[in-house]
């Protein structure tokens, strides 16, 4: 199943962009979803709420472009994709630095995927609410 | 008692992993697999899968072979190609003491491989390629994070 996305805009405390994912995030798409993020950036979001609650699948690629998107979302380069374990390890240093105020948060990950996001630490990098609804009156 | 479930031939492509994936599912609903056993059997093809594409044919064109068994209470994937010798198992784990840059890529991937399987075996191929074999219990195993 191939993925899509769509984008909504939400008003809250502060403007919150929602990116939805729907289908399945793996090596033949993630660099697009990077892609997909950068105008946003340009455009001035600054606050990016992933929904997750229609992804149903997240390969080691997917989750380089998550931290991808975050970087992308710190007006930071991404890194090279290749780069797998370096960017992961990356992301744990930062956040024990407290280097990292997260822009992008998660929202409605399915358990499968949530299991992928922890057994790789990724869980650290990202605020994960259990809904839309509970991340928008937190964001 | 071994019960072969399936046999395809698929495309080295990283747009056919979707189909992959499929067959993989496919597969362990047949065996009954609890959700967390199909959930792990999906992550650790895949990923062996992209691994065949991107380290092994490294862009040339190839096929994977995919056959799936049931042997005993353990459904068994093997991923059989023709691209020149590379064997995930034999990536270290990662180790925090090496600088990022300087860690071998691809290794995340392997990772989630060994978390999600029981067993990760790389043999090479009769006349050429790999044959990797992973093996997961249907029932809950003891193996964790």
């Amino acid at each position: 199943m191939a993925m899509q996305t769509t984008i909504e805009r939400v008003e809250a405390h502060v403007p919150i962009t929602v990116m939805t994912l729907t289908g399945e995030l793996d090596a033949s798409n993630y660099l697009r979803l990077v892609d997909d993020v950068r105008p946003l950036y340009g455009a001035g979001v600054r606050h990016l709420l992933l929904d997750l609650t229609d992804l149903t699948f997240i390969s080691s690629s997917g989750l380089v472009s998550l931290y991808s998107i975050e970087k992308v979302m710190q007006g930071q380069e991404p890194p090279d994709p290749e780069y797998g374990w370096g960017a992961l390890h990356e992301v744990g240093r930062a956040v024990d630095d407290g280097q990292i105020q997260s822009a992008v948060q998660l929202c409605g990950v399915q358990p499968g995927v949530r299991e992928v996001i922890e057994r790789t630490g990724l869980d650290r990098l990202f605020r994960i609410h259990p809904d839309r609804a509970t991340a928008v009156a937190e964001f | 008692m071994v019960e072969v479930r399936r046999r395809v031939t698929i495309p080295a492509e990283l747009d056919r992993l979707a189909e992959i994936r499929a067959v993989v599912r496919d597969v362990a609903h047949g065996c009954e697999a609890p959700a967390d056993c199909i959930d792990d059997l999906v992550q650790a093809v895949d990923e062996a899968a992209t691994n065949i594409i991107v380290h092994g044919y490294r862009g040339a064109q190839g096929t994977i072979e995919l056959t799936a068994e049931l042997v005993s209470d353990d459904i068994v994937f093997t991923l059989a190609d023709t691209a020149p010798s590379y064997d995930p198992t034999t990536v270290p784990p990662p180790d925090l003491t090496v600088p990022p840059a300087q860690r071998r890529p691809g290794g995340m991937g392997v990772h989630l491989m060994r978390l999600a399987t029981d067993s990760l075996v790389h043999r090479p191929r009769p006349g050429g390629g790999n044959i990797l074999t992973l093996t997961r219990a249907r029932a809950r195993r003891f193996k964790e994070v």
